[in-house]
């Protein structure tokens, strides 16, 4: 491994910041320094997860020795050096760089939605400037609609905050600065996109320039209610807070100085389930069947609790407990904590987020998961990181952060980990079964499998040569597959022989959750109870079950994410209906609140007996998240095993891929109006050919028993024979997908007459 | 001939108003007291303060044009609050004063404004633009009172003077080819590759090459090293060249190429190096039908068959002579030698004909019983050719059928030197010794640390001091070599230091192989005799080294063949210019330069970067960013591309060191 580090970042360094002896190391800047000890310096564009701006000047201070003031937010805090940040002559610049911003500021506080959380109108006060002293001619610069954001450039300060967001964060790369002094402006030069991650941009404007469309106007700041939660649309779990008037949510927000939201999470929040009574009659059905099911079926949008609950009824009643979205995953994990010695994997987001290569295996990433999409963008461009990209499917939308596209054959995954575990494992640390293995698989035989070229291998090593900081992450196209527990084990190499930060993203909401809790089993038995599954009765937040139950910003509890963290949700709006709990209560359990469970989660696989009231959930002034608790470090006994690599099966059908594109995550992204829905059969021109298809055409097909009829679209950004259709519109079958990703599929035109049929 | 009347130009003070002309007091400075040809200047002012050339010069608006100039190449920056809104009041309220509107009280929020922008602004630009206008205010005051009082129209406001403005950076100013430096490694810092690779190319189109193999001149003219260390500015170049590259975009034009003329207009180039490369790029950028005519089956000339593989790799240079290849209005003849027949016919044919085939005839050592078809001896660019022909393209046959096992002795001090001896190393010699005239600090400086670090690292063994007096051979090789050894001998009166030979001192070499490489020469047979083309004294092509056209109309020269043996960016920097000249040329048949160019020729001579000035605002000591290299072992048997280049960390850190040294000037005519 390379130690290569020629500006000596991490050196230690003593600096006096005020008087204050600060130590900290090289590579941070006094601005950091002087935050980690308390120290307070105005800034107005520093954002603390984006690189420096150096924009507003606010910074300065003055460094002993140095003449002319210093840009505390940029300059690297140097061993020794004596700061000051607070004296009268620095007093009169900020208070002048204040007075600039506000030449010609429109005082229009009273109807911006800004106001009273603006950072203009804080500093203005903070700097003492009670009048207007300069003003310019003023030219018409009219507000500009972009979707899910409005800008309005009169109010815009250039702080250029959103469009660092756009490129180190998000990587939509949508705005971009359009410099020309005093006309500088920002441009959106992908509003045909519509981005609803332009959402994030939004979110760090210090001023009301850049504000959330539908929001707009529609209440002021301080009438709103935050209530602190976690997002629920994937295995993200993102912070959030849901803004209330009135048991209504007008907005989301987070915290955005230094977490991060996608646009299905800052929007996508009306999926609660809304007026809802107590229904006695159909509660004692629901005890009823539950009483006597042979079979619970779940779908992995649940809490810890919930899961928990559904687990002490399987162990009560010994039934069978189905997740098709968690058990893939479970076996995933299994297998690899075979390897890895580990229950869990072992990389994180932040080691993502400074990786300087990483490999993409088995995941649409910019659909399944932005939140590590978002790490990945930030590793390209502050660490230029490699990135290789393999999937059947070529992604065009991230070909900024993308520097190698592998896309190997449909069904091929378990030969292309061998692939990937044959190139970077150390072959003389293995232990000996493994040796052998390796030195007998046959890798013309795989290259061939997987339709892929040797060169691309090569390539992808030369790439990541002398680097150090790799990270592999790996997607749902794996835990699907027929092959799960051998593919797991060959990742598991990655990280527990070559130093690979892996993860392994869990396919949905709290699938590592359900994972961890519950006993799953692999396939359901006749009377089933659904819950957010179809089942022979059916508990449902969507409204449209036998009983409904409550959505996931209607209740407490907590989730597991991606970081392995639990974090907790609290109820935004009101529900007046039973919960799970209820059910397990009158089948003779005794808690009075769900998450009196909370602290019941099972230590043996890393949870704590925390209490959920307990469970901090804030952002310190460095940033560093303190959210729910990390579940524990949980040792396994390995077990160096492998099986020979499988010749994959071929598809002789038309393959379809299930991947809900954009904003959709699930059934209840789904029912969230502003979230785009997706219910297109997308596939390239070629499939359009092979499957002598027209553009609008009506197709079907059928996946796991479950129905799909779609309008087929040729997509110009695909190419091969693979048509991508997503799944969360198909409400409460949609937990009942279980097969790998890629799906053979027979494909139907259906005419009008037999569509209309079908709906009546 | 004006007159220097008043000037606070680099800190000088001359106020020769109300003075004797014998007292008047004369300037070191190079100021453009004459714009061009015939047309003199009235004033000049800029970054380090304002020269006047003409009693009848209105103060105002000199500073409000001054001022108006910043607001207009602010698309340049604009980037910070004090610059973008301090710059519009500064703008707003001088106008408002030359317009007889102004007040006392504009007069003090200028001076609040101005002190604003000088402490606080981000680049220099926005710091050191209210300098002259301050300093018009004070000295020139009474034309600003006057305004103010008698609420009059400033006497010139209403535009009978010319204003011609310019920006520019030490950096840049240096740069024979004059790429707006900080502009790409702005697009370093905000990440932003594609408008780095942009800034890049406005001048630059070998993005890869100069990031990778340019002696950096720039570097010497870093403020940064008034502070602490030169900012590593030719490897931030790599970034955006890279990016394009890795994530396969398309090509990053400075602007959108505009569409092909097809007015039967076209241009010949003969020689496709970087000179030939960056002439048919810009012409082509401008629409313009440019054929281009290659000795060799390859092109991208002295750097793809002189340039190592593992300095320079083709696969990247590659991409740049694609870019300027795939322009629509270019075509390549490959193994196409232009002859002196062949360049009468192209001299009628064209409108145009650029010379740019390099200089690529080694000289000789100048040794007794040197004999050029002596087997051992071989020729700097003959060796190198064969070598990169066949590590790059696979053409002929390995060199390592003459080296392997041998010993190798070079005579040069330049980089082709270096690459003769590096390249030995790779090519499996058994001893490779450089013999060089004068010390080891002249061969750093001009080659570069790197480069002679990395050889030394190799094991080539250097000689310094040294000069062969006589080869020795056995009537069919080369056997062994008499040299010399020199000392540096002080003038006892304060004159240059002279090369005496030490007597005594002298030595054999036994080797298997002598490799000149002093210095190449251009092949001038290309020339019809009957043209008479006037060369410099050293056998290169003469122009006036600004519109580079030869004694013969319609003829241009640029690079090696006009230079001499020089660098990348030079044979760039010439090319660029002369396409300009052709540009225009070839359809009014003048040689004339634009006001930009006239600009750049002024500051050049005025020189822009001041090695003494105290810097402000900056925290000193940070280090400059070394990207790493592979170690000797790694890099000694092989090709492989030897700087990995900067990680993101580095090139960020390095991109935030660089203090965006933008200055505008402007002259009045």
């Amino acid at each position: 491994m390379s130690k290569h580090n020629s500006t000596g970042l991490g050196k230690p360094v003593t600096v006096t910041i005020d008087g204050k002896i600060c130590q900290s190391t090289y590579g941070k800047t006094i601005l950091q320094v002087a935050r980690e000890n308390g120290i307070y310096i105005p800034t107005m564009c520093y954002l603390t997860k984006t690189q420096p701006i150096a924009s507003c000047r606010m910074c300065l201070v003055d460094v002993e020795g140095v003449d002319g003031a210093i840009l505390s937010c940029q300059e690297k805090a140097v061993d020794g050096a004596v700061v000051t940040t607070q004296n009268l002559s620095l007093y009169k610049e900020r208070q002048n760089i204040m007075k600039l911003y506000n030449v010609n500021h429109p005082l229009e506080c009273g109807v911006c939605d800004q106001s009273g959380e603006c950072d203009l109108q804080n500093k203005t006060l903070e700097f003492d400037v009670a009048i207007q002293n300069f003003t310019a001619r003023e030219p018409h610069r009219p507000v500009e609609n972009w979707g899910h954001v409005s800008y309005d450039p009169a109010l815009c300060i250039m702080c250029e905050r959103c469009v660092r967001v756009s490129m180190e964060i998000t990587g939509d790369e949508a705005l971009v600065l359009k410099f020309g002094g005093y006309s500088s402006t920002i441009l959106n030069v992908k509003q045909e996109k519509n981005y609803s991650s332009l959402g994030e941009a939004a979110a760090v404007c210090p001023v009301g320039a850049l504000v959330d469309a539908r929001f707009k106007y529609t209440a002021n700041a301080w009438e709103l209610t935050k209530i602190p939660s976690s997002c629920s649309h994937c295995s993200g779990g993102c912070q959030l807070n849901y803004e209330v008037k009135k048991d209504t949510i007008y907005r989301v927000t987070n915290n955005a100085e230094f977490a991060t939201l996608c646009g299905a999470g800052r929007y996508g929040y009306k999926f609660a389930n809304t007026d809802v009574r107590k229904d006695r009659e159909a509660f004692a059905r629901a005890v009823d069947a539950v009483a006597h099911a042979d079979t619970i079926l779940l779908s992995a949008t649940i809490s810890n609790e919930e899961a928990l609950i559904l687990q002490k009824i399987k162990e009560r009643q010994h039934l069978r407990l189905v997740c098709p979205e968690a058990r893939g995953y479970q076996k995933f994990l299994n297998a690899y904590s075979k390897v890895s010695g580990k229950k869990l994997y072992g990389g994180t987001l932040e080691a993502l987020s400074s990786s300087r290569g990483i490999i993409v295996f088995g995941s649409r990433i910019n659909d399944d998961a932005p939140l590590v999409k978002y790490h990945i963008t930030m590793a390209s461009k502050w660490h230029r990181a490699r990135v290789a990209y393999l999937h059947p499917v070529a992604d065009s939308e991230i070909q900024n952060i993308i520097t190698q596209s592998i896309n190997y054959a449909v069904g091929s995954e378990e030969a292309v980990a061998a692939l990937l575990a044959d190139a970077f494992v150390s072959h003389d640390k293995l232990p000996k079964t493994l040796q052998v293995f390796f030195d007998q698989i046959d890798n013309d035989k795989l290259f061939n499998d997987a339709q892929i070229k040797q060169e691309a291998i090569t390539l992808l090593k030369q790439s990541f040569h002398k680097k150090t900081g790799f990270s592999l992450v790996v997607g749902s196209d794996l835990y699907s597959h027929p092959r799960v527990e051998n593919i797991a084990k060959l990742i598991a190499l990655l990280e527990q022989n070559a130093g690979f930060n892996v993860i392994a993203i869990p396919p949905a909401t709290n699938a590592l959750g359900v994972a961890m809790i519950c006993d799953l089993d692999d396939e359901a038995k006749a009377k089933s109870v659904g819950y957010n599954v179809k089942g022979d009765f059916t508990l449902s937040a969507m409204g449209d079950g036998d009983l409904d139950m409550p959505a996931m910003n209607q209740q407490e509890g907590t989730i597991t994410n991606i970081e392995k963290r639990v974090v907790p949700m609290n109820v935004a709006l009101s529900y007046g209906g039973y919960v799970l709990n209820d059910i397990t209560n009158a089948l003779g359990f005794d808690m009075e609140y769900t998450i009196d469970y909370t602290p019941l989660l099972p230590s043996s696989t890393g949870y704590k007996a925390e209490r959920f009231d307990d469970l901090p959930d804030y952002y310190d002034v460095s940033g560093n998240a303190h959210r729910g608790y990390f579940l524990q470090k949980i040792f396994v006994p390995t077990v160096f095993e492998l099986e020979a690599i499988a010749t994959p099966h071929l598809f002789d059908k038309a393959v379809v891929y299930l991947c809900n594109s954009g904003d959709q995550f699930s059934p209840f992204t789904y029912q969230c109006e502003v979230l785009e829905p997706q219910t297109m059969l997308r596939g390239s021109q070629h499939f359009a050919q092979n499957y002598h298809l027209q553009e609008g055409q009506k197709v079907s097909f059928k996946i796991d028993g479950v129905l799909f009829e779609r309008l087929f679209m040729i997509d110009a950004s695909l190419e091969g024979f693979v048509a991508i259709t997503s799944y969360s519109d198909m409400g409460l079958s949609a937990g009942l997908l279980s097969s790998y990703r890629f799906c053979g599929v027979e494909l139907h035109t259906v005419t009008n007459e037999e569509s209309r049929g079908n709906k009546k | 001939m004006s007159h220097l009347i008043f000037s606070t130009w680099g800190g000088e003070f001359i106020d020769n108003r109300d003075k004797p002309l014998e007292e008047w007091s004369e300037t070191k400075f190079n100021l453009p007291q004459t714009y061009h040809g015939e047309t003199l200047s009235k004033a000049f002012i800029g970054w380090d303060g304002v020269a006047i050339f003409h009693e009848d010069i209105d103060a105002v608006a000199l500073a409000t044009h001054y001022a108006a100039q910043y607001q207009v190449y602010s698309e340049a920056c604009g980037r910070c609050a004090p610059g973008r809104w301090g710059g519009r009041i500064l703008y707003d309220l001088l106008d408002k004063i030359a317009r007889g509107e102004g007040s006392y009280a504009d007069i003090e929020h200028l001076k609040e404004v101005s002190q604003t922008m000088m402490i606080t602004s981000k680049c220099e630009i926005g710091k050191t633009v209210p300098k002259p206008i301050l300093d018009l205010m004070e000295h020139y005051e009474e034309q600003f009172t006057t305004c103010i009082d008698q609420k009059v129209i400033s006497k010139h406001y209403n535009g009978d003077l010319s204003y011609i403005a310019k920006v520019t950076a030490p950096c840049t100013d240096m740069c024979p080819a004059h790429v707006d430096i900080p502009a790409y490694i702005e697009g370093v810092r905000d990440m932003v590759f594609t408008e780095s690779l942009q800034a890049t190319r406005q001048t630059m189109p070998l993005a890869h090459t100069c990031g990778r193999v340019c002696p950096h001149p720039c570097e010497n003219a870093c403020r940064r090293a008034n502070l602490d260390e030169p900012i590593a500015i030719m490897e931030l170049k790599r970034l955006g060249a890279d990016y394009e590259t890795d994530h396969g975009l398309t090509w990053q034009h400075p602007y959108p190429p505009k569409a092909p003329r097809n007015d039967g207009k076209k241009v010949a180039i003969v020689g496709a190096g970087p000179a030939g490369l960056t002439a048919a790029y810009y012409l082509a950028l401008e629409g313009i039908k440019v054929d281009i005519f290659e000795e060799l089956p390859v092109n991208g000339g002295e750097v793809a068959v002189g340039v190592p593989e593992y300095r320079m790799p083709i696969d990247k240079y590659q991409k740049d002579i694609d870019f300027v290849l795939e322009m629509p209005t270019v075509t390549i003849y490959n193994n196409h030698k232009v002859t002196a027949e062949k360049l009468k016919e192209l001299d009628a044919t064209y409108d145009a004909t650029l010379l740019s085939f390099g200089a690529r005839l080694s000289k000789k050592v100048h040794a007794e019983n040197e004999n050029p078809k002596m087997h051992g001896y071989w020729g700097a660019i003959s060796m190198l050719d064969k070598v990169n022909l066949w590590t790059k393209y696979g053409i002929g046959s390995s060199v390592s059928n003459e080296l392997k096992g041998k010993t190798v002795v070079c005579v040069g001090g330049g980089f082709t030197s270096m690459d003769v001896v590096r390249c030995s190393v790779r090519e499996g010699a058994k001893k490779v010794i450089m013999l060089y005239r004068r010390d080891e600090e002249t061969i750093i400086r001009n080659t570069t640390y790197e480069e002679y670090h990395e050889a030394v690292e190799e094991g080539v063994e250097f000689i310094f001091y040294s000069a062969i007096e006589k080869i020795f051979d056995d009537g069919e090789k080369i056997t062994k070599l008499l040299v010399n050894l020199f000392e540096l001998v002080p003038d006892p009166n304060g004159g240059r230091a002279q090369l005496l030979k030490k007597e005594g001192a002298d030595f054999e070499i036994e080797c298997d192989y002598l490799i000149p490489a002093v210095s190449q020469a251009a092949d001038l047979k290309i020339l019809p005799e009957e043209w008479d083309i006037k060369l410099t004294s050293w056998g290169t092509l003469l122009t006036n080294g600004k519109d580079f056209m030869t004694s013969r109309p319609k003829l241009f020269a640029a690079g090696d063949c006009e230079y001499g043996p020089m660098t990348i960016v030079n044979a760039v920097g010439q090319a660029k210019r002369a396409s300009s000249v052709i540009s225009r040329y070839i359809y009014d048949g003048e040689v004339s330069l634009t006001d930009d160019e006239i600009m750049g020729d002024h500051l050049n001579k005025l020189k822009v970067y001041n090695k003494k000035e105290k810097i402000t605002g900056w925290m000193p000591g940070l280090p400059r960013a070394v990207s790493e290299k592979l170690t000797v072992e790694e890099r000694i048997d092989n090709s492989k591309e030897v700087n990995l280049g900067f990680t993101g960390e580095e090139a960020i850190a390095e991109a935030e060191r660089c203090m965006r040294c933008y200055y505008i000037s402007m002259v009045a005519i």
